[in-house]
């Protein structure tokens, strides 16, 4: 029995900064991949609405290890890369909101560097929390670019969400500042607002640590989103292969709206996972490994053949 | 650095040459019963007790004939041997009425494929010194391995449901199939010939499978005589739904090949919203029609349910 985390360990990993333009707005593209390695799949993953590319996919909290998933996926063969949307990380603003119509054109100024960096023009996206709804209008306005999209803690008409009921509680907040400020309590309470047990709490900490780089706030209009505009998504719009992955425990969506929305999709290659010990953040927590198995799995599907 | 898990398991190729085969008869009452086992030859390497993966048979062919098929100049068509060279200890069994088992009087319904699997579970447990095995069962095979797993939880450490259905509302194949309900009633057995095994594979859509397999399916199954039990059909065409899902706690994979008639999309999915045990997955493969195993796309059924057999163990404190 081989042991994929050494698989993912035992490549040498190199990284590269590139820089999209929007516009007037600077957009920072993060790039992983095997040293020396000819050309891969590619994997971009697409970040939510309270942390950045690089903290959320390449974390490194101190004295733990398999955290960046940048780091496991480049190990395993692919070209994997992120991006800080508007307002967030090391991109630049333009001064709004960043919602998800923003985030759509980020990615599609993103395709464009990275068709110029690797001369392919279509990528698998994964995408985690407000980012899995940013990839999945992306695949859905985008269908040539995306090969396969996998949505993690999706959610689709927000019905029956506990956590977006929450939220609207401070919905006229949203609507009137395009920032919100973050601190370290609040990204401890991203990880036990659903339940405890299912993360290290040096997690939290760390992401505190990367972010607090970027000023200590980020832009609302995910948020705004979320609890006003869904759904934003049509499913009927989305033809590549779709995974969904559902934390046991995650309250950004009802099971109701996702299953209608997984059965909406009309290409039939199409899986519905649920991680159970799992929240919102299903690659940040304690069972990461058991959602990087089930992801690649689904990268990793033999071809169809005909007879 | 804190010890954490990170053991995310790929199961390494071995080569065929490497696998054994063994073949075991048990008793349920005066019924015997046949089983057939495949692992890698062990070695003195390999001192733990692979994992044991028992594969259930449907309503028309026996354990052999679909999960070790040998057709002429093919050797990718054997469920039980790409699974013994990625580690598993794979056993299957003849239902009663079938393939080398006891032909009797019975109609070898669902509750007697369970019974079947009791007595083939406790010589598995007797050979392996294992009690918990995954289970893989295809359409009415899929029934009996999720009735045993109600019935028999602590047997049970996965399940795989292919070509499943529950209620059976809405499902085409049903709907013609109960045109012959008298039949399925009045009599234990029914005729199959080489004429019905090609109507399995074309009865969806044709295509999806390469046009030897239900000769090569017909050649064996006729080995064991013309007609095979009715029980299944009867079940599925008039009692059904025969698995409460809530009765079920091991984690499920439910795959569904997306023209198999033999249940709804929506009947499964209500299936999957009700087990209560949230290790779970739901998988539909486009390009496959009732039987994935023998279609021209099993390459990617195998690699679904691989991944979902070798998922790495919980790290939080379930």
């Amino acid at each position: 029995m081989k042991n994929l985390s050494n698989l993912a360990e035992a490549r040498e990993v190199n990284a590269e900064e590139h820089w999209a333009k929007k516009g007037r707005v600077d957009l920072y593209l993060y790039r992983k991949r095997p040293t020396g390695a000819g050309t891969l799949p590619l994997l971009f993953l697409v970040h939510g609405s309270s942390f950045s590319g690089r903290t959320g996919y390449d974390l490194q909290v101190p004295e733990r290890s398999g955290y960046s998933m940048m780091d496991v996926f480049a190990g395993l063969g692919f070209d994997v890369w992120t991006m800080d949307h508007e307002g967030y990380g090391r991109s630049g603003s333009g001064g709004g909101n960043s919602d998800i119509a923003s985030g759509v054109a980020d990615l599609e100024a993103a395709l464009e560097v990275i068709e110029k960096q690797t001369g392919q023009t279509a990528c698998a996206f994964y995408g985690q929390s407000s980012g899995a709804i940013r990839a999945a209008a992306f695949a859905a306005a985008n269908r040539k670019k995306a090969i396969k999209l996998a949505l993690a803690a999706f959610v689709w008409t927000g019905e029956g969400s506990p956590t977006l009921a929450k939220r609207r509680e401070r919905l006229e907040e949203w609507r009137s500042n395009n920032t919100r400020p973050v601190d370290a309590a609040f990204f401890h309470g991203m990880f036990t607002r659903d339940g405890t047990g299912y993360h290290d709490p040096a997690v939290p900490e760390a992401i505190a640590a990367a972010e607090r780089l970027f000023g200590g706030t980020v832009p609302t209009g995910t948020y705004l989103d979320m609890c006003a505009n869904l759904p934003l998504v049509d499913p009927l719009k989305i033809s590549c292969p779709v995974l969904m992955i559902r934390g046991e425990f995650d309250g950004i969506a009802g099971e109701d709206d996702l299953i209608a929305f997984f059965s909406a999709l009309p290409n039939k290659d199409k899986q519905f996972a649920f991680l159970p010990g799992q929240a919102h953040a299903t690659q940040l927590g304690l069972n990461r490994w058991r959602f990087f198995h089930l992801l690649h799995g689904f990268l990793t599907m033999p071809d169809r053949k005909e007879v | 650095m804190v010890g954490e898990s990170n053991q995310l398991s790929v199961l390494k190729d071995s080569k065929m040459s490497d696998i054994r085969s063994f073949e075991y008869r048990t008793r349920k009452g005066d019924v015997e019963l046949y089983l057939y086992r495949k692992r890698l030859n062990q070695t003195g390497e390999n001192k733990q007790a692979p994992p044991v993966l028992f594969l259930v048979h449907g309503s028309s062919f026996c354990g052999r004939s679909g999960f070790d098929m040998h057709p002429p100049g093919h050797d990718d068509y054997s469920l039980m041997d790409k699974f013994a060279t990625r580690g598993f200890d794979v056993w299957t069994m003849d239902h009663e009425g079938y393939g080398r088992s006891s032909r009797t009087d019975g109609n070898s319904n669902i509750a007697a494929g369970v019974a079947d699997l009791k007595a083939g579970t406790a010589m598995v447990e007797k050979e392996t010194g294992l009690n918990r095995f995954a289970f893989y069962g295809q359409s009415s095979g899929a029934l009996r391995a999720a009735a045993f797993a109600a019935a028999c939880p602590e047997r049970a450490s996965h399940l795989v449901l292919d070509a499943f259905v529950w209620t059976g509302e809405g499902a085409p194949t049903l709907i013609k199939r109960r045109e012959k309900l008298e039949q399925w009633r009045s009599s234990n057995v029914r005729k199959v010939d080489v004429a019905f095994f090609h109507s399995i594979f074309n009865r969806d859509k044709p295509g999806l499978s390469e046009p030897f397999v239900p000769d090569v399916l017909a050649e064996s199954e006729l080995s064991y005589g013309d007609t095979v039990p009715t029980g299944t059909y009867l079940d599925m065409c008039a009692h059904l739904p025969v698995v409460n899902p809530e009765d079920i706690d091991c984690p499920v994979q439910i795959i569904r090949g997306e023209h198999d008639g033999i249940a709804t999309e929506e009947d499964l999915l209500a299936f999957f919203k009700a087990l209560p045990n949230k290790d779970k997955q739901f998988v539909i493969l486009p390009g496959q029609a009732h039987v994935a195993p023998l279609g021209v796309n099993r390459h990617r059924f195998w690699h679904v349910m691989e991944s979902f057999l070798t998922m790495p163990p919980r790290m939080d404190d379930n």
